[in-house]
């Protein structure tokens, strides 16, 4: 759409196939996780070969259509062993009424703070903030909403946007503690010590079960499809 | 990683299955060398600023991002929760590569990069996006850009 306003364009292509079938001008297929195009955080070197590879199609002149790979896999792909995962106390069994999820979530968000703080000296930032509440309004939030209540925050229209976005910025929350100190750990490592380890994956998974069963639509839409990514669901 | 083996399901099979617009006609813009480009990003991530509104599910509009906007300032709206966020907690170029535009213009690899960078939704049907392109492609004209980098999540 942009090429035919006279405009010269190249995409980073994540999934070959879409990329075949749109036929764009030029695309530069990479192996790249999906969601992260340029392949790995805190690379420069990595990223600069990507882009390089990527606007050096414009300097051809054989297209439509160019589609060319990159051979190269991002190096974080794979786990690595020297990761460790923040410490946090998993009870031996869940809470069993949303006051017990709060207070539970709320010691996990206290004993992980400090790390939450160390990344954001880290990196500079933090990509928590679309539920526009701070993390220690989060577990009173959540409490109302597993009592089946629908509260709202300020500048989101109803329960269940204020909700989803809670949600991610719970993921959030957990996958920036979770590389405040060593290595860049793969994705899944992440993924695994949040969902399988932590209170905070647990009260998500609970949230989408209260919330699948609410009376409220859009609540019961959300919650089974934008609190927990499918191959997480328990 | 995306290679389709490795996508889970049921993303693997929504990517792969999903329906691609198709377009009458292929038009391929070529123009001077890379190194006198004035390059844009277009980001499908959905980004905002902190404290802006995320934006809407479907939305087919496309918001700009000026230079005064710090890229650690950045947010990802994006529907989907079936993509990795964790590289992008770790550094905001794997998903908008601004710094990285940056030294390739200070290093005279690229001719510039433009004031003006832009984001739309994912997962959202390209058709609609009519009046998003015709504000992208007249602001890439008021400031002499010429070039446009596509980064999808």
């Amino acid at each position: 759409m942009l090429e035919s306003r006279g405009l010269a364009t190249v995409a980073i292509a994540a999934v070959r196939a879409q990329a075949e079938n749109t036929r764009p001008p030029r695309a530069l297929w990479t192996s790249s996780q999906l969601g992260r195009p340029l392949g790995e955080p805190g690379d420069a070197a990595f990223q600069r070969r990507v882009l390089l590879a990527a606007l050096g199609l414009l300097e051809r002149t054989d297209g439509p259509v160019i589609l060319e790979e990159f051979h190269d896999d991002p190096p974080a792909w794979t786990d690595h062993p020297a990761w460790v995962a923040p410490r946090v106390a998993m009870p031996g069994t869940m809470p069993d009424t949303p006051s017990a999820w709060a207070d539970a979530f709320a010691a996990e968000l206290r004993s992980l703070t400090p790390a939450w703080e160390r990344v954001q000296a880290r990196f500079g930032r933090t990509t928590t903030g679309l539920s526009f509440l701070p993390p220690t309004e989060w577990p009173s939030f959540v409490d109302h909403c597993l009592a089946g209540d629908l509260p709202l925050i300020d500048g989101h229209a109803t329960t269940a946007l204020g909700l989803r976005f809670l949600c991610d910025d719970i993921k959030a929350f957990y996958g920036e503690a979770g590389q405040a100190v060593g290595p860049a750990p793969s994705s899944r490592q992440v993924d695994t010590w949040f969902w399988r380890a932590t209170i905070g994956g647990a009260l998500l998974q609970a949230l989408r079960r209260t919330g699948m069963e609410s009376g409220n639509n859009a609540l019961k839409t959300v919650s089974g499809r934008m609190f927990v990514p499918a191959p997480w669901v328990v | 990683m995306a290679r389709v083996e490795d996508i889970p399901q049921p993303t693997r099979d929504a990517a792969v299955s999903i329906a691609c617009p198709s377009f009458d006609t292929a038009p391929f813009v070529t123009g001077p060398a890379l190194s006198r480009r004035k390059v844009a990003i277009v980001s499908s991530a959905a980004l905002i600023p902190r404290g802006a509104q995320p934006f809407p599910i479907g939305s087919a509009e496309a918001r700009f991002l000026p230079a005064s906007i710090p890229p650690n300032d950045l947010l990802i709206s994006h529907v989907s929760i079936n993509f990795d966020r964790t590289g992008f907690q770790r550094d905001v170029n794997v998903v908008y590569p601004l710094d990285r535009l940056h030294e390739m213009a200070a290093d005279g690899v690229i001719g510039g990069v433009a004031d003006t960078h832009y984001t739309v939704m994912g997962s959202t049907d390209p058709v609609g996006m009519t009046e998003a392109a015709d504000r992208i492609a007249a602001q890439m004209r008021l400031e002499g850009a010429d070039t446009v980098l596509l980064s999808p999540v």
